[in-house]
Order: C-alpha cells, then sequence, then structure tokens
C-alpha cells in the first residue's frame, strides 16, 4: 500500500483555525452525544404514548398505533431527514417556514426531531410487545383494585414491560447512536461528519476514519456497560425475566 | 400551497428515476441480500463451529459492524477498496472502483453481520435432535448442516430475512452520501437541478413508502401462513 | 348484596357463555360456585365486578348497576374485593407496597396509614415476616395469602374469589383455605370459585352448580351435597367427590 500514514496529524491545527484536527473530531463527537441524546428522548417519549395506543382493547387506538409505526418504519430514515429539512417549511404558511428555515442550528433540530420519531415507532414496537407479555391478569388485577387505566399502566403495566425491554431498548439507543450519522446529509457535523471534513482537509482519509471508528466503539462499550449496570439497578429479587 | 407544484418535473424524469435509479436501487439490494446472507450463513456457522478462535474472530467482526454507523462504514470501503484491490492484483497504484462495486462490496460486509446475527438464532433454534439424527444416519458434519439444519433455519427465519431485506432496502439510500444516483440520488439530481425539492422529495417518499409496505405486508401474510403450518 | 339478574354473555354470534344467569348473594352469605372447567363459572364472577363485559341482562352490587355507563366503575370495583387463581401480586412492587398501591392510589389514603393497615392484614395472614421481600421471594401460597390481604386492605363489602387455589400445590392449599375460612366466619360477604367441596361443606350457606354457560342449580349447602336435583351436578359430585 503506497498510502503515507501520519498519526501526528491530529495534533495539528485544523483549517477552521479553531484548534487542532483532534478538537474538531471531538466536537464532532460532542454534536453526537447531544443530538442521539435528544433524539433518544423524543423516541421515549412518542414511543410510549403509541406503544401503550398499540396495547389497548380499542380498536381504534390500536389502528392509529399501527399507522404511526407503518409510516415511520416504511421510509428511510434519510428520506424523512429531507422532508423535514427540505419539504416541510415549504408546506407551511410563509412566515412559519420562513423561521423554521432561518432557525440557527436547524440540522441539529431537524436530526433530533427526526431520528427522534423515526426511533419512536421502534420504540413503540418494542413496548407494546413487553406490555402483551405480561400476563393478562395483571390488567385485570389492577383494574378489581380499582386502578383507573391510566393508573394501571403508570403504577403496574408500563414498570414491568419497561423493565423487560430494557435489553431491546439498549440495542435501539445504540441504533439512535448509529443513526445520528445520517444527519451527515442535511449538513450536521457530528462525528461522522467532522471525521470526513478532516478527510477533505487533510486527506489522512484513514486516520481520520479509525479515530472516528474507534470513538464510536468507546460510545458502545459506555452504553453498553451502562444498560447492564442499570438493568442490575432496577432488578427485581427473586423474578426472572424471560419466564 | 398546491397551485405552486409542478407536477411535470415528475413525469418528465420518470424514465430517469426508475429505469436508472430504481434500477440501482433494486439490483443493490437484490445482491447485497443474496451476499450479505451468504457470507451471513459463513460467519454464523464459525461462531457455532466450537473452534474457539474462529469463533472468536467471527463474533468480533459481528459486534464491530454492528457498532459503526452505516454511513461511516460506507466512507470507509469508498476509500478503502482501492487499496484493497492494488494490494490484490498487486498493482503499483491504487485502482479504480466503480460507484456500484463500491457500494456492492460496502453492503454485503456490512448486512453479512445482521443476516449472521439472525441465522445464528435460526441455527440455534433448531431442536439439538435434528443434527443428532442426521449424524445418526452417517452424514457429516457439512452435509448435516447443509441438508438439514440450514434449511430448516432459513425456512423459520424467512420473515426475518426478508424483514431485514426490507432495512436494507431503505439504507440503500445511504448511497446518497457518494453521490450515487440510486432512486433517492436521482431524484435529489433533478431536485437541484429543477429547483423542484418539494415535488421530489415527496414523491421520493412515496414510493420508498408504497414499496416498503407492500413488502412488509407479504412479510405478515407470509409469517401467519408459517404460523398456521407449523 | 350482589344481584345478577338474567345475563347472556357471547363472544361470537355462535358462541354463548353465559346463558340467562340470574342469582344473588345476600350480605354476610358465602356462596360456592362450581363445575366443570369450560362452563363459565370464571367468566360469571369477572363479569360481577365488570372485568368481562357482558351483552343482556344486569348486575348490581350494593344498589349499584355494573353494566350503566354512569357507574363510577373504578370505584365500584375498589369496594368489592377479588382474589385471583393466579394472584397477580405485581411483581416490581415490595409485598407491603402491592398493599399500600391502590390504598394510596384509589382510597387516596395517606402513605402511613395506608402502611398501617398493610401491617395489620400481613399479620392476620400470617406473613408480617415478609413485608419488605419481592413476591418472586414467596411460595404460591404465601402470594396467594398476600393477594388476599391486599384485597381486604380496600375494606371491601364483599370478595370475589376466582379459584384461589388451583394454581397451588397441594401442601399450600390449606394454608389459603384456612384464611378463607376465617373470613367466612368473621361475616365476611364472598362468591367463590373453586372446587374445594371440603371449604363448600365447612362454610358455604349455598352453592352454585353451572354448566355450560348455565346455573343448572342453586341449592342450600346440605341440599346441595345431600340430593342435587339435577343429574349432570350428581355425575360432577360423584367424579369430585370420587377420591
Amino acid at each position: 500500500m503506497n498510502y503515507t500514514w501520519n498519526w501526528h496529524i491530529f495534533l495539528e491545527p485544523n483549517p477552521t483555525g479553531a484548534g487542532t484536527y483532534l478538537d474538531m473530531l471531538l466536537a464532532g463527537l460532542k454534536v453526537t452525544i447531544v443530538t442521539s441524546l435528544s433524539a433518544w428522548v423524543i423516541a421515549l417519549i412518542f414511543g410510549t404514548i403509541v406503544g401503550i395506543l398499540r396495547s389497548l382493547p380499542s380498536r381504534l387506538a390500536t389502528w392509529i398505533g399501527f399507522l404511526y409505526v407503518e409510516f415511520f418504519r416504511n421510509m428511510p430514515l434519510l428520506v424523512q431527514l429531507f422532508l423535514w429539512f427540505f419539504v416541510l417549511p415549504e408546506l407551511l404558511p410563509r412566515t412559519a417556514g420562513l423561521w423554521l428555515k432561518q432557525m440557527p442550528n436547524a440540522p441539529f433540530y431537524t436530526a433530533a426531531v427526526g431520528i427522534g420519531l423515526f426511533m419512536s415507532a421502534r420504540v413503540a414496537v418494542q413496548l407494546a410487545a413487553g406490555i402483551g407479555s405480561l400476563p393478562r391478569g395483571q390488567k385485570m388485577a389492577a383494574t378489581a383494585l380499582g386502578l383507573t387505566t391510566l393508573q394501571t399502566y403508570r403504577y403496574v403495566l408500563l414498570p414491568m414491560a419497561f423493565r423487560i425491554i430494557l435489553p431491546p431498548l439498549t440495542s435501539e439507543f445504540l441504533n439512535t447512536v448509529k443513526n445520528s450519522a445520517v444527519a451527515i446529509t442535511i449538513g450536521l457535523i457530528e462525528l461522522t461528519g467532522a471525521a470526513r471534513a478532516m478527510q477533505e482537509f487533510s486527506f489522512q482519509v484513514f486516520e481520520a476514519f479509525s479515530a472516528a471508528t474507534l470513538m464510536y466503539l468507546v460510545i458502545n462499550v459506555i452504553v453498553v456497560i451502562g444498560m447492564r449496570l442499570l438493568e442490575r439497578a432496577v432488578a427485581i429479587p427473586g423474578y426472572i425475566t424471560g419466564k | 400551497m398546491l397551485a405552486n407544484f409542478d407536477f411535470d418535473v415528475i413525469r418528465r424524469s420518470l424514465s430517469y428515476l426508475f429505469i436508472d435509479g430504481m434500477t440501482f436501487t433494486l439490483t443493490l439490494t437484490a445482491l447485497s441480500a443474496t451476499g450479505g446472507l451468504i457470507f451471513g450463513t459463513l460467519i454464523a456457522l464459525m461462531r457455532l463451529s466450537g473452534y474457539r478462535v474462529m469463533g472468536w474472530i467471527a463474533g468480533l467482526y459481528v459486534d464491530f459492524m454492528r457498532s459503526l454507523p452505516l454511513v461511516l462504514v460506507i466512507f470507509w470501503f469508498y476509500f478503502l477498496v482501492p487499496y484493497i484491490g492494488q494490494w490484490v492484483t498487486g498493482s503499483s497504484r491504487p485502482i479504480k472502483v466503480g460507484a456500484f462495486a463500491s457500494s456492492l462490496i460496502t453492503f454485503i460486509m456490512f448486512e453479512a453481520a445482521y443476516f449472521s446475527e439472525i441465522m445464528r438464532a435460526g441455527i440455534q433454534s433448531i431442536s439439538r435432535g435434528q443434527p443428532a439424527a442426521a449424524s445418526a444416519l452417517g452424514l457429516t458434519y457439512a452435509q448435516t448442516m447443509r441438508y438439514v439444519v440450514l434449511p430448516q433455519a432459513f425456512r423459520n427465519m424467512l420473515p426475518v430475512l426478508l424483514t431485514q431485506t426490507i432495512v436494507l432496502f431503505q439504507d440503500t439510500s445511504l448511497v446518497y452520501v457518494l453521490s450515487i444516483p440510486d432512486f433517492l440520488g436521482a431524484a435529489s439530481k433533478v431536485a437541484q437541478r429543477d429547483g423542484r425539492l418539494v415535488e421530489m422529495y415527496l414523491f421520493a417518499a412515496l414510493i420508498y413508502f408504497t414499496i416498503s409496505c407492500i413488502a412488509s405486508y407479504c412479510v405478515r401474510r407470509l409469517q401467519s401462513r408459517i404460523a398456521i403450518i407449523r | 348484596m350482589i344481584e345478577i339478574s338474567h345475563v347472556n354473555k357471547w363472544y361470537s354470534p355462535s358462541f354463548q357463555v353465559l346463558k340467562d344467569c340470574t342469582t344473588s348473594v345476600a350480605k354476610g352469605e358465602v356462596v360456592v360456585v362450581c363445575g366443570p372447567s369450560g362452563s363459565g363459572k370464571s367468566t360469571l364472577i369477572k363479569c360481577v365486578n365488570a372485568l368481562e363485559p357482558f351483552q343482556d341482562g344486569s348486575i348490581t352490587i350494593d344498589g349499584l348497576k355494573v353494566n350503566d355507563s354512569k357507574t363510577n366503575l373504578p370505584k365500584l370495583r375498589s369496594r368489592v374485593g377479588m382474589v385471583f387463581q393466579h394472584f397477580e401480586l405485581f411483581p416490581h412492587l415490595k409485598i407491603i407496597d402491592n398493599l399500600c398501591l391502590a390504598q394510596q392510589k384509589v382510597l387516596g389514603r395517606g402513605r402511613e396509614e395506608a402502611i398501617a393497615k398493610g401491617r395489620k392484614l400481613l399479620e392476620r395472614v400470617g406473613l408480617k415476616e415478609q413485608a419488605e421481600k419481592f413476591p418472586a421471594q414467596l411460595s404460591g401460597g404465601q402470594q396467594q395469602r398476600v393477594a388476599i390481604a391486599r384485597a381486604l386492605a380496600m375494606d371491601p363489602i364483599a370478595m370475589l374469589f376466582d379459584e384461589p387455589t388451583s394454581a397451588l400445590d397441594p401442601e399450600m392449599i390449606s394454608e389459603v383455605l384456612d384464611v378463607m375460612v376465617d373470613l367466612a366466619r368473621e361475616g365476611m360477604t364472598m362468591m367463590v370459585v373453586t372446587h374445594e367441596m371440603g371449604f363448600a361443606r365447612k362454610v358455604a350457606h349455598r352453592v352454585i352448580f353451572m354448566d355450560r354457560g348455565e346455573i343448572v342449580e342453586d341449592a342450600k349447602k346440605d341440599e346441595f351435597f345431600g340430593q342435587p336435583r339435577s343429574e349432570r351436578a350428581q355425575q360432577f359430585l360423584s367424579k369430585i367427590l370420587s377420591h
């Protein structure tokens, strides 16, 4: 291979004038983390609501939940981001559209909302499955005690369902982190975008991508360890999940 | 608002969108799924082989691939494949690799990690009695896998494999980052040339949505039919 | 106390689970409901506090109509205790919290009051020591006794038991039945779906025999065990008492 490696490149100043190439990558890492966390919060909120809808006995609620999930699951994330970023401002009334277009940090907000909603459909599916895996008698017992439907979900069904789906939620969160890289297409300089920029300016392709790869691996390891600690923290004595 | 729409731009670009763009997308999807399944199955067999080093290497590959964003992997291979080609052919300079070949290699290597997890689950779901019965009949390990275990694993996992292929179909849109004219890339080119982003992106979304919906409906039908047969 | 009149229930137009069921339970009365599996006895008892809907007829509890949209169902249910075949304790809550949840959320009792009440009832069912444990750490018999205590914590005006001992290992049945016998002797109004004819002999006032969705026999205990009028009840009794 006649590729000239230069690992010192990370300590050389980057063309933006603000620090080294390493600083550039770390800034991208920060954007990746903040975007992923914001998207995840949105995914959890909407995913919980839709997941509950899908598990209700009402036909209408199940139908709405089904449509929501199908809508967000059957389009590529990239296309969804384009819809939010390029199409939505044009479809809104003039002033609202203009406001959206001129919003500072628009790529970040678009990414957080777009990825968040995309992931919320998957959280909803997991949660509905988790609720469905609980014995039918749990809901009955809560109802028989006089709890309302809302209370039944809040105090009985959701605490158990979320414990059961913690492992799949871990991988969904990791998917959120990975999906944040798609936002490079709407101009968000997250980790992959920063590596790409470094490659374009410095021509040190493989150093840039190696560093980004390493950072993604570290995020993965940290998340997996963190979630395992969380699983242990909320484990119920004597209860074996997946019975 | 709709009055400002120029739907004619879609009509004018239909042949470019479908004959060039969609053909690229569908070919890439089909070949990547096939290649990914073959390599994925090999990786799964390595993981379950009982040889520790082989299992360890396969596991590392799967975990590694699955912790990286597809976009980054696409960039990696785009820049790496010419050098690998140079190394393989012994040429003096990095060889030129076309957009299609580069994307195909990327998606096969990437999807192999995901397909291998599905096949591994499929192989593990088959009762231990099956390989035992096959060995008792005198079949070798390879024959047992080839004629007894893998066909069953494949059949049991077919709905999951197809669902993953639908995901793959959507993911191929990410070759956009290499400015390759797949379906979305083609739509985007027209959109930017004619300044018709709204129409073109809405149309692209509609087409992806329709194809994915029909495909996932078929998978659900297949799933319920399999469930009845069992 | 509980009036059931002409209740009909269909799962589908061709499948009727309850056929014109009419009976009542007076204050302080203990009524045992028995019958072969699939006879509709569990469905009937679940209709009493509207856990299962029914299409025709009416059920009133303490003068309140169950199948009336104006009735506050959660409030009504909170006044009727129910014990399930599979206990249905909430696995993520400590035993004491299982007893406190509905007291606090439905009756609006304060934490202190709820705990005091809970501890008193745990002592009564002989499980004072287990308050801080989780359900999965208790045996089946202990869990069912907790479930009875949980229902009693709501100060119910009547108790419904849906096959409370049929999911238990034989050696645990008596510890649960003992609690129920005590309850009956204290004058609790009880409707009990069970196959435990020994329990029926000991404390029941009346026995209802159901078959294929119909109430075939509704008689005083002595009459029922002495000379059941219907042939089906005779057959059932001879089968269940033969060993």
